[in-house]
């Protein structure tokens, strides 16, 4: 057990290597700078160049990145190149926004995906069953951005039960607030990946279902639905997490839409907002620390199988 | 049973959602008479563009001059929304008949919001600044300045050579007053002399204002002023409809039935100097040559763009109807297909592809009428929408385009006509002469009809079209008053702000 999570842990670093490196050449590609941006489209040259100087922006690359990854270890993302805050404190600060939303949007996802997903194979050739594998297909495959509209349409413009956008100015010192600004996004996102989730939920379970080991519980007297429950959730359980860990990447990328369709104040805004700035060390800190969330998550689902399947354990 | 139960339920539903909506929307009689101003209100008002830093110094765009120019940094002199030059933190002013010198009366008891006080000092320390540091926006408009001295409360600037624009760009970038060696963070903070204060700012949401305590002339109508940056007209809309914010500005003059619907807000349409400017790179094979230029004004139905946008107006010239020296230009191109296809026979151009780069944050309405426009005369137009960043390095820096549209939103900015090195690639030493005759003139008078002459011959010359002028969409809600109408995207000028109480 020891000698696989040191494994995947070197897999882990050389992987957050590789990121680092793709990131940072990735947005030296892009077109255009901050000082010019900075300066707008009534600036000379000299007032540009000026800007430059005092931003630092003509070291060479390898320079550039050296600086940029010695800061990191040292736990120093750097500092903004247009507001001079430090990236940490940005991250940390929109994430207050981003974690919670992202967590709801999975607890929708689970609320979703699991009742019904099981529920889907159980019924399966009867019509609720059909109906919902027919129906969840049909919501995974909408766009987040259309769900999004379609519910602030509803909930926000018809009811006037929820805001339709924002987030409140106090945070969550006003958490009521807070949380009613985060529902309908939570929801939009939830929905969508829950739609997908339960597609694999409801692969599980006829596959559990199938087991010989459901079959000899069943015919050691426990009704079908107890066996399942017993015997077939644990093993179902292995599946669903690692696709929930998968889910992440989705989760984030979904939050960079629908926290531009809410106007929402958090990483997936900043985030844009910054490439459309230019902000190259805020970019490039941003994206090392969703990468290297998302890279963890997976190392940690990864050692969360081998601790709950006795099987994994015993082949190693 | 079942289904009656369902019935009840979707019967309670509908009225509880009838109920509901009753409360929000039309619970309250539209009448801006009926309430009195409330002191201590907070206005939340819908922008579109955020400020990347709020950096007054350095930071060029429309979007820090919208909120930062006269409600938190002041200068000398001032410009009112129908563009005239009025006196701010002087009491008074005055130019020699020469026009070699300005002597401004500064106030007393003026005071910086963090309570230090504006000296003579500070005034001319601020303006030596603005002149001599590279890195700031706006230095070469102090150009023509030869010195800045105080003797007690009065300034006096004395100039190499007149310069028609000086006032005029005091009360801009290149005028603000700072105080002398202070020690803000003005990518972040602010310190000016201004009715509003700096009081929070959440990035990628909002920035918050308060009423200055100290200010030296009349106090702001309200206590708070919040910008919610909502980027979406869509989301503005939904904002309005759910009673989030009291104004919306930069709205889409196509969705005013429905902002108006509930009679909570009211559509104004004032004046821009917007000009969505289709900029035509003359170093290009065809279009090098003027027929080609013509051909393209001429194919493009200017009325139907309006039309398309719902609001805005026509413009077949560099200047706009606000800035000195318009004049109504529409006879040199008008809209006519058949002459287009002319032109481009003439010049050998039929079945010519151009490539139009242009910012994709604008949308596909131009583009695709554009493209139709184009198509009917024979031109294929291919369309590169890019980010911004990549439009300032592809057309602004590196002139490497052949069509361009930008939405040029600056008032007075014909010099970039005047400037054979700006992307615009526009070269004529009697409009730059005209521009330098204009500079230099000693009445306002003079200066405009030099501009009148050079705007004339860039549009005689087909440099460029100008697709429209843009209107300044505002829906104000019906208990606001005080709202500026025309220019809101360039200047917000909140003294006059108020809110009833209803």
């Amino acid at each position: 057990m020891t000698r696989y999570a040191l494994t995947r842990l070197a897999l882990l670093v050389v992987g957050l290597f590789v990121a680092s490196v793709l990131i940072f050449l990735t947005l030296r590609v892009l077109p255009g700078d901050v000082a010019q941006l900075i300066a707008g489209t009534n600036s000379t040259p000299a007032q540009v160049a000026a800007i430059r100087d005092e931003l630092n922006l003509g070291a060479p690359l390898p320079v550039q990145y050296a600086d940029w990854i010695g800061g990191v270890l040292r736990g120093d993302f750097g500092t903004s190149l247009i507001t001079g805050s430090p990236v940490l404190g940005e991250l940390a600060q929109k994430a207050q926004v981003t974690i919670p939303l992202g967590l709801m949007a999975m607890t929708v996802a689970l609320v979703i995906a699991v009742p019904l997903g099981v529920l889907s194979a159980m019924l399966r050739g009867r019509v609720g069953g059909t109906a919902i594998n027919v129906s969840s297909q049909a919501v995974a495959a909408v766009p987040v951005v259309w769900a999004g509209m379609m519910l602030v349409v509803v909930f926000a413009v018809w009811l006037g039960w929820l805001p339709a956008q924002g987030f409140p100015r106090a945070g969550w010192n006003q958490p009521g607030y807070a949380l009613r600004a985060l529902l309908l996004p939570a929801i939009t996102i939830g929905v969508v990946e829950g739609a997908m989730l339960l597609r694999f939920v409801r692969s599980a379970t006829l596959q559990a279902i199938g087991q010989d080991f459901v079959r000899t519980a069943a015919a050691k007297g426990l009704t079908r639905t107890q066996a399942l429950i017993r015997h077939g959730l644990p093993n179902m359980a292995l599946s669903v997490i690692t696709v929930l860990g998968l889910q992440v990447a989705g989760i984030i990328v979904g939050a960079v839409v629908i926290e531009q369709l809410f106007s929402l104040p958090g990483i997936g805004r900043m985030l844009v907002a910054d490439v459309g700035n230019r902000d190259l060390i805020k970019v490039q800190g941003e994206l090392l620390v969703l990468t290297g969330f998302v890279l963890v998550v997976g190392f940690v689902v990864d050692l969360f199988h081998r601790v709950i399947d006795p099987r994994q354990r015993e082949a190693a | 049973m079942h289904r009656r139960t369902l019935a009840a339920a979707t019967a309670l539903f509908a009225a509880a959602a009838l109920a509901l909506t009753g409360c929000t929307g039309g619970g309250t009689e539209p009448s801006a008479s009926a309430g009195t101003p409330d002191p201590d209100a907070s206005v939340a008002i819908r922008l579109v563009l955020e400020p990347s830093n709020l950096d007054i110094r350095q930071t060029a765009g429309a979007a820090l001059d919208q909120i930062l120019m006269d409600n938190v940094y002041q200068g000398l002199v001032r410009r009112t929304p129908d563009q005239k030059i009025e006196p701010e933190l002087a009491s008074a002013f005055d130019k020699s008949d020469d026009g070699l010198t300005y002597t401004f009366t500064l106030r007393e008891g003026v005071t910086f919001a963090d309570g230090q006080k504006l000296t003579p000092a500070d005034v001319v320390w601020s303006l030596e600044q603005h002149k001599s540091q590279a890195g700031w926006a706006d230095a070469d408009t102090l150009s023509r300045v030869k010195s800045i001295d105080a003797d007690g409360q009065t300034i006096t600037i004395a100039m190499k050579e007149p310069d028609s624009q000086l006032l005029w760009n005091l009360s801009g970038r290149a005028g603000v007053i700072l105080k002398k060696g202070d020690k803000v963070d003005y990518k972040t903070e602010t310190n000016g002399t201004g009715p509003f204060v700096l009081g929070s700012w959440k990035q990628g949401d909002s920035i918050t204002f308060e009423r200055n305590d100290k200010y030296w002339g009349d106090a702001a109508k309200v206590k708070e002023v919040v910008f919610d940056y909502i980027p979406d007209n869509q989301a503005a809309l939904n904002a309005a409809q759910a009673g989030e914010v009291d104004v919306v500005t930069g709205f889409d003059a196509n969705l005013t039935d429905q902002i108006q619907a509930n009679g909570d807000y009211k559509v104004v349409l004032g004046k821009s100097t917007d000009k969505g400017t289709l900029a035509m790179n003359s170093t290009n094979k065809w279009l090098g040559d003027k027929r080609v230029r013509q051909a393209i004004r001429q194919a493009i139905d200017h009325k139907a763009v309006i039309e398309a946008l719902g609001s805005g107006q026509t413009l077949f010239g560099p200047i706009p109807e606000l800035d000195p020296g318009y004049e109504d230009l529409s006879s040199v191109a008008p809209y006519d297909p058949a002459a287009a296809k002319k032109l481009l026979a003439q010049a050998g151009a039929e079945g010519i592809t151009l490539n139009l780069t242009i910012y994709n944050g604008y949308g596909t309405t131009i583009p695709q009428i554009l493209v139709s426009d184009l198509n009917a005369v024979g031109i294929t137009l291919k369309v590169d929408a890019v980010e911004f960043p990549t439009w300032l390095n592809d057309v602004y820096v590196n002139k490497d385009y052949e069509l361009s549209f930008v939405l040029h939103t600056e008032a007075r900015d014909f010099e970039n006509w005047a400037n054979p090195d700006y992307y615009f690639t526009y070269d004529n030493k009697a409009v730059q002469q005209l521009y330098q005759d204009s500079r230099s003139a000693t009445t306002d008078d003079e200066a405009a009809a030099d501009l009148r002459k050079a705007a004339r011959i860039v549009s005689e010359d087909m440099a460029a079209d100008w697709v429209y002028n843009g209107a300044s969409v505002v829906a104000v809600g019906t208990n606001i008053t005080g709202m500026p109408k025309d220019s809101v995207n360039e200047r917000l000028n909140l003294f006059e702000i108020a809110k009833s109480s209803q």
